[in-house]
């Protein structure tokens, strides 16, 4: 933990760029930089921002935001329910559609609808996702309007209760489907080739002879399809969290993707560490979860 | 009798052919009450108290809450707004203004004069670096006798301070909710309180600022719309998708390449504006660093202007959006903006004259060669840095490519922000970059800074030349001194016909900002930050 707090600090202060004059704008004088900086802490040692940043993360306390004078603990709240809903719902999107498809491609292999699905993936994996967003709004929120374009709640009708559920569950479909996508095509990828080659194994020929029908059979396969599978989607959390960030943006989500591309812009240093911090804490917890669920599916894995 | 008849039925025609052809434009002058306006802006503005800072993102989203002692009409003129009346006494030292009565806080408190003695004193001297810089060093003094007059008093007379008090440079706050507080951390700044048409609602981070009428406000029967809502969307080309979806009414800013599809759009008006919250009056400027041997010459300064084709910059880069720059200042502060200087036009032949009689020879292919250039071992190269911020890369591409024709080698160095202000004004690692260069609404506060020696040092975008002439340091000074505006006119205009001659900067293009808006709103004011005081939208 002190070695993920003093790396973060390292790297944040290792790039170039000044916060005063992020946050002075163009047109101050020497004596307002320099009030800035001492009001920051910025113009102590370095060994010293760093001595009272551990101590002061060690005792609960992430620091004020250089922006939004405001606890950094605070801003990121507010931040994280828009980046779980969406990010929570790449994620289940891309896994289930991915192995479905998986499924679906690695049993239509030689058919039309496998080798659609096949190229449909290798696009969907090589199309990058801010592009992706543009296109989407363009086809199907300005072109038809049946998404909305931006944000997560309708600016002009505010709802409550179930119709502000409603009006969420519209805002979100599109970004939601577009930070999947990239996923979905790697999984089912890798739940096609591994269920083709599982497929080919002699527990299953074995299986076949014993007169297991074929749903069985194609369950027993995908049950060890799915430990490498898991495992790539489980270390890929990070890529879905900087995958975020541009679809964050093109959408207006009011997350923490965009959240940290501001507060990168601005040199907020105390938000860009908080964001450090709880996003490696982030990947860990999904390593954490991914290694749970091999026990779950694996019975000759335990952990004592 | 036929004849009259006639003529009477040609009248009564006449007339119901006017009332028709007219009712529609009357129709949609007729402000209409209620409804929502939605409003894009680009980032969130982290807190809603543009008196702590000058950041444009703060100002846009929170201006409308707030009121300065003046505004600004449409040619950027002072105007009533909290104060109803000013005097200038003792040549410009001292400013005497009396304020509305009846004016009340959002909150039903009373706006006094010791409002404005503390946000002056407390806030914006210390904390809104454009009044600070501007004005902190010269204010002898802030006295508020009654409730409803407030006295500047300056150590000598100051020029600028009309200029100077509208929401943008200085939003009034008020005393009893920050008096005896930080102002960079009162709760205040979030849940915000002023004087002006709109009333704070809510803030939902990263989504929108929600606005209320104020329907106490002191102009009568302003504002219309029932609410206005500032919505965060951080793309510009999204934003445009948003306004032609209906979920965005009122865009601060078109992105260049869009403009022409949502000019020639009949659903949508636009405007165009050299106001913006945060910078004023722009002009894309490429500084030469004076101390550098290669550009202390001014023949290869005047070189590098003759080699660039302006109409290039304003074509290629902003759409035609703005203007070729005329003279050092921008032509938006037209009392100031000197007309009929000789400013270097495009000519490569003139360019590769002056080298060629500097000593940078052309010997085959490739950058010029020094051969007896004063300051500079024979056999250099001529080669030049260019500092940009990395939205600036095709100033960059084009004066690269532009130079490469007469012989001069071009590296460029895209630098963010945040870099490229310490590595220029503080390190001073550079041959030439380009800064958009805002005015201000008075060339003392942001025409000065570029050419007073004074202001050579690690302030950021100050005078990145570091050009030093004692003639135009005393005419700033006179100028900053003298309140008649035809006599500060005239030191102005000999300001820039000196710098035209020197060439310490070279002045590309004017930039504007063009304002979009659903064609069924009105009223929009482009060049206030008070922008949707008047505006009302038709359902």
């Amino acid at each position: 933990m002190a070695g993920l707090l003093v790396l973060n600090f390292c790297i944040i202060h290792l790039a170039p760029g000044d916060p005063a004059i992020a946050l002075g704008g163009e047109h101050g004088d020497a004596a307002y930089y320099a009030f800035l900086r001492s009001r920051f802490g910025l113009d102590r040692p370095l060994p010293e921002q760093l001595l009272t940043y551990v101590s002061n993360v060690l005792h609960g306390d992430l620091g004020t935001s250089f922006v939004h004078g405001r606890s950094v603990t605070r801003v990121i709240a507010e931040r994280v329910p828009a980046t779980l809903l969406l990010v929570g719902t790449a994620l289940v999107l891309s896994s289930v559609a991915g192995v479905a498809l998986g499924i679906l491609a690695a049993g239509f292999r030689r058919r039309s609808v496998g080798v659609t699905l096949n190229v449909a993936a290798l696009l969907g994996y090589a199309t990058p996702s801010f592009w992706l967003g543009q296109i989407a709004l363009l086809a199907l929120a300005v072109g038809t309007g049946l998404f909305p374009v931006q944000g997560m709640t309708d600016a002009r009708h505010p709802q409550t209760g179930l119709a502000h559920l409603a009006d969420v569950l519209h805002h979100l479909v599109l970004p939601a489907v577009v930070l999947a996508i990239n996923e979905l095509a790697l999984t089912m990828r890798l739940v096609r080739t591994g269920l083709l080659e599982a497929l080919g194994a002699d527990y299953v020929r074995a299986a076949r002879a014993k007169g297991l029908p074929e749903a069985l059979v194609v369950r027993h396969a995908l049950r060890n399809v799915m430990l490498p599978v898991l495992t790539v989607i489980g270390s890929r959390a990070g890529m879905f969290l900087s995958g975020a960030v541009l679809v964050e943006v093109v959408f207006a989500w009011p997350g923490l993707g965009r959240l940290l591309l501001s507060s990168l812009l601005s040199r907020d240093y105390p938000v860009l560490l908080g964001m450090f911090l709880i996003m490696s804490v982030g990947v860990v917890l999904a390593n954490l979860i991914t290694d749970l669920t091999y026990a779950r599916l694996d019975p000759r894995i335990r952990y004592q | 009798m036929r004849r009259r008849r006639l003529t009477v039925l040609a009248v009564l025609l006449s007339a119901v052919m006017t009332l028709l052809v007219d009712f529609p434009a009357r129709a949609q002058d007729q402000p209409v009450r209620g409804g929502t306006i939605v409003v894009a802006i680009v980032a969130d503005p982290g807190h809603l108290n543009p008196a702590i800072t000058t950041s444009g993102a703060t100002h846009a989203a929170s201006e409308l809450i707030y009121n300065g002692l003046l505004g600004r009409d449409e040619r950027g003129d002072p105007v009533p707004e909290l104060a109803e009346s000013w005097q200038v006494e003792q040549g410009g030292a001292v400013y005497r203004f009396r304020l509305r009565d009846g004016v009340k806080w959002h909150d039903g408190k009373p706006f006094t004069a010791a409002d404005v003695k503390f946000t002056f004193e407390e806030v914006l001297l210390k904390f809104h670096a454009r009044t600070r810089a501007s004005m902190g060093s010269l204010l002898a003094g802030l006295e508020a006798p009654d409730d409803r007059t407030v006295i500047f008093r300056f150590k000598q007379p100051y020029a600028p301070l009309l200029y100077q008090l509208d929401a943008t440079e200085a939003p009034i706050i008020a005393r009893h909710l920050y008096q005896g507080s930080d102002p960079q951390t009162n709760p205040a700044n979030g849940n915000p309180v002023g004087t002006g048409p709109f009333k704070f609602v809510s803030y939902t981070k990263g989504t929108e600022i929600r606005l209320a009428r104020n329907p106490a406000y002191f102009k009568p029967g302003l504002p219309y719309p029932d609410a206005l809502v500032m919505r965060i969307i951080p793309d510009l080309s999204v934003q445009v998708l948003a306004l032609e979806n209906g979920e965005a009414d009122f865009l601060w800013e078109l992105p260049g390449p869009l403009l022409s599809r949502i000019k020639s759009d009949t659903r949508f008006q636009t405007a165009r504006t050299g106001y913006h919250p945060g910078g004023s009056n722009c002009i894309m400027t490429m500084s030469f660093n004076l101390e550098r041997p290669i550009l202390k010459e001014v023949r290869v300064r005047q070189a590098i202007a003759h080699a660039l084709d302006r109409q290039a910059f304003l074509s290629q880069i902003l759409f035609g959006e703005g203007k070729v720059a005329t003279a050092p200042i921008s032509s938006e502060i037209p009392w100031a903006h000197a007309t009929g200087l000789a400013l270097p036009r495009s000519d490569r032949t003139e360019a590769e004259r002056l080298l060629e009689g500097v000593g940078w020879k052309k010997e085959g292919e490739g950058p010029r060669t020094a051969r007896g250039v004063p300051g500079v071992p024979d056999g250099t190269r001529l080669s030049i840095d260019f500092l940009h911020f990395p939205a600036f890369a095709k100033y960059g591409e084009l004066v690269r490519q532009q130079l490469g024709t007469v012989g001069i080698s071009v590296v460029l160095r895209p630098l963010e922000p945040a870099v490229f202000a310490p590595t220029v004004f503080k390190d001073r690692n550079f041959d030439s970059n380009v800064i958009s260069y805002c005015n201000g609404p008075d060339p003392e506060i942001g025409v000065r800074r570029m050419y007073h020696s004074s202001q050579i040092g690690p302030a950021p975008f100050t005078n990145a030349a570091a050009y030093r002439n004692p003639r135009v340091d005393a005419l700033f000074d006179d100028a900053s001194r003298t309140v008649e505006r035809e006599k500060r006119s005239r030191l102005y205009r000999q300001i820039q016909e000196i710098v035209v001659q020197d060439v310490p900067y070279y002045w590309l293009v004017e930039t504007v900002n063009t304002r979009a808006w659903t064609a069924r709103c009105s009223g929009f004011r482009a060049w206030t930050g008070l922008f949707a005081e008047g505006a009302f939208c038709r359902r």
